[in-house]
């Protein structure tokens, strides 16, 4: 990324003042520390897989999703693809989803050999649910809505639809943990919610891991046997499956991540505020991320939608701050998605934003001082250009 | 005496480097894909002889990743041994394609003159497993591959450091998957596992597939999957990768002291060993052997504190997941026989002579008192 803004600028970049991530902080050491202290421990019982540590860690994280079962997988990933699978979800079936969202919500529907369909954005960047019915068809098993950015999706909207069409309802919350719809939590609304731990996200573990959240015992149970080759016991296969375990030592990581969620996302949403309330001023030269009454967003991402956003980005990079685009081509119009026979206006919302959005830093160590800076520079940045803006 | 199987309690005098290296890690945070990964990548492909190394999940995505870059998917067949770990044929369904099973020989690895037989319009891949750490007849299986124009899988993930006639396995076919499971001579803390080749096309592939097929963070080529070697493990990888043929040694070594007591006549009638070749490197994954009353010399050494396992007692055909194939029993005679003499001796490289000796004493007190 740096790379491409530096050739299209042809000037020198400075060093990054204000980066968009920073993951070794204070608080994070205190929770290396014990991190490290009990993997100690592990080392000395040599419990690499499974074993009590992911059990604990199950145990701990379930009440974030608001379910009452807690499946640690491989990767988010997984816990899309293993979701699908264990559904029952399959060649020749349908799932809808959203187009502007990581590779990974098609991947994974790819990868259990059904097919995405692709539900236009509303402008708060989340699957407009008045599109969604129209959507479906007779092959329509299942919905995957994206909370993207943190920012629930209208849940009750999309519990109507999923009731009335009898279809499966799996969450990604890949960026989402912590954030609630009317009071309930994110992965406490479909058959299951899919959640990473990718290092990136506001709960993270040292490597890539996922857990799958649900309300189901039999489901439960089920993820668990896919997660591990499908073994009832050592010796005895009931079907065959993969392996897609979360690390015995990245549990212990996770069990130690968890109690500092809720600060994490308390600074974020403190950071968020102080955004708003600056750069609100600078419509209709952009717009802030849209929430509504009910969401409580956890701002793993704060994306703004800006005119002249290519130039508002090497415009901050050039002055030390890094941002990042949270995606600049929608899914539909990947070469992965050639097959599927979209085309460019096929998804016009999300088209449109994809050339606005910016993801500006929002990490929980970031100074006000510093989103005093970056506000001061947006502001700059309009107020300098030309009168097309 | 105490014999146990798994060595890890063992496995580091002093495992402050690795904690102290993991603090060093933590202030770089490059926890995915990082500079340790690198490295470990390249030790791999150097120590195999291969041109590419590619650091996966596990050892089972190792073999399933390779099957789906080599094209092989719904609708196509792929032999295998039915005496093998569950992984072999849980990767090939992953993939979408059938397993074919072929019986296994008197050296315990796939019956190689009972391949062509099974070969079909819809075989695609041969997946030979070097079971145990023993290789498998590569050159007939290559020959066969060859002539039928099929693509080439070895199961590697028992047999880091074996070779036939000097050559590494898994780099005589397409692809070679390994694992790097803590219960493997070169193992790290969690699961992870490696692939080599020798095809730059199918190493670009794997490195795309494992990563979401990301050329770059914004552009996806393929759709792939999330199969990432954490760099937390890369860390302890690195670190075993100095005693891994140290290691060797020493379980060959005592296979050898297994072997050199337990070919003597007076066992002729209780106990068969697997056929060895000597002009290949067998790595003792496992030391196995045929023992007549099984159950009762398994007893005997556990209650005399050797911890014996079985590799394994239901073979892959006979298994509830394998029930839509139809497979019957007697259908793999030797595999089958494997299933219910095989006894699996504890033979790692922690083990001293006294405890070697300790066993063999055991066995031979349960025949011949």
């Amino acid at each position: 990324m740096q790379h491409e803004l530096h050739e299209n600028t042809h000037t020198p970049l400075p060093p990054v003042r204000i980066p968009f991530v920073q993951l070794a902080t204070a608080t994070k050491e205190k929770a290396a520390d014990a991190a490290l202290k009990q993997m100690k421990e592990i080392y000395l019982k040599s419990e690499f897989i499974l074993g009590q540590a992911v059990e604990e860690f199950e145990k701990r994280y379930a009440p974030l999703t608001g379910c009452q079962y807690a499946v640690a997988v491989n990767s988010g990933t997984d816990a899309l693809y293993l979701s699908l699978r264990a559904l029952g979800i399959g060649p020749g079936d349908e799932v809808i989803t959203a187009s502007n969202s990581f590779i990974a919500t098609a991947a994974a529907i790819s990868l259990v050999g059904a097919t995405p369909v692709f539900v236009d954005c509303g402008w708060d960047y989340n699957i407009n649910p008045h599109l969604i019915e129209s959507a479906i068809t007779r092959r329509t098993k299942a919905i995957m809505p994206v909370h993207l950015t943190g920012l629930p999706c209208r849940m009750n909207e999309i519990l109507a639809i999923v009731d009335r069409h009898d279809l499966s309802l799996i969450e990604d919350s890949a960026q989402a943990v912590g954030s609630t719809f009317n009071g309930q939590k994110v992965g406490s609304f479909g058959d299951t919610g899919c959640f990473s731990l990718h290092p990136l996200k506001n709960l993270h573990v040292w490597g890539d891991g996922g857990v799958i959240s649900t309300h189901c015992e039999d489901l439960a149970r089920e993820l668990k046997q896919q997660r591990n080759h499908g073994l009832k016991n050592r010796d005895e296969v009931e079907y065959f499956s993969y392996n897609s375990r979360l690390d015995t030592l990245q549990a212990v990581v996770g069990i130690e991540a968890i109690p500092l969620l809720e600060d994490t996302i308390t600074l974020r949403r403190k950071n968020a505020a102080q955004y708003d309330a600056r750069l609100k001023k600078l419509a209709p030269h952009l717009s802030i991320p849209q929430t509504f009454e009910g969401a409580f967003h956890s701002y793993h991402l704060y994306v703004i939608a800006a005119n002249d956003r290519d130039a508002l980005q090497v415009f901050l990079r050039q002055n030390g701050v890094e941002t990042k685009i949270h995606y600049p081509i929608p899914i539909h119009l990947q070469k992965a998605a050639e097959g599927l026979g979209y085309l460019p206006g096929s998804l016009p919302v999300t088209e449109a934003l994809s050339k606005r959005i910016l993801s500006l830093p929002i990490r929980e160590s970031l100074k006000e001082t510093e989103i005093d800076e970056i506000c001061d520079l947006i502001g700059h940045f309009y107020a300098s250009a030309s009168p097309s803006h | 005496m105490r014999v146990p199987f798994s060595f890890l309690t063992e496995q580091f005098a002093d495992p402050e480097p690795i904690f102290s290296a993991i603090r060093e890690f933590l202030k770089r945070c490059d926890f995915t894909l990082g500079e340790d990964v690198t490295e470990f990548e390249k030790k791999y492909a150097s120590y195999t002889g291969a041109k590419h190394a590619i650091g996966v999940g596990t050892g089972t995505d190792a073999l399933s990743l390779s099957l789906q870059c080599l094209g092989v998917g719904p609708g196509d067949e792929v032999i295998t041994a039915p005496n093998t770990f569950i992984a072999t044929v849980g990767a090939i369904v992953q993939a979408g394609a059938r397993p074919i099973f072929v019986d296994s020989g008197a050296d315990e690895n796939i019956d190689v003159s009972k391949i062509e037989a099974a070969i079909t319009s819809k075989t695609k891949a041969l997946m030979p497993v070097h079971w145990a750490g023993c290789p498998a007849d590569m050159e007939a299986i290559c020959a066969i591959a060859k002539r039928h124009g099929l693509l080439v899988v070895e199961d590697s993930c028992q047999a880091l450091g074996a070779r036939v006639k000097g050559k590494h396995v898994g780099t005589f076919g397409d692809a070679g998957g390994f694992s790097c499971h803590p219960l493997k001579p070169l193992h790290v803390w969690g699961d992870g596992g490696m692939i080599v080749t020798n095809s730059d096309k199918l190493a670009e592939k794997l490195r795309l597939f494992r990563n979401h097929g990301m050329q770059n963070r914004d552009v996806v080529a393929f759709y792939g999957v999330n199969s990432r070697f954490d760099n937390l493990h890369a860390i302890v990888g690195n670190y075993v990768f100095e005693t891994l043929d140290q290691t060797i040694d020493t379980r060959i070594s005592h296979a050898q002291t297994f072997d050199a007591s337990f070919s003597q006549s007076k066992f002729a009638k209780f106990i068969e060993l697997p056929k060895r070749n000597t002009e290949n490197k067998h790595v003792f994954h496992l030391y196995k052997f045929h023992a007549q009353n099984r159950e009762g010399l398994l007893k005997h050494l556990i209650d005399n504190g050797i911890e014996a396992k079985i590799h394994y007692p239901l073979p892959m055909h006979l298994q509830p997941a394998a029930k839509q194939w139809n497979y019957k029993e007697g259908q793999f005679p030797v595999t089958e026989a494997e299933s219910k003499m095989t006894i699996t001796l504890p033979c790692h490289q922690y083990l001293s002579k006294d405890q070697i000796q300790y066993t063999i004493e055991q066995v031979t007190k349960f025949y011949l008192r």
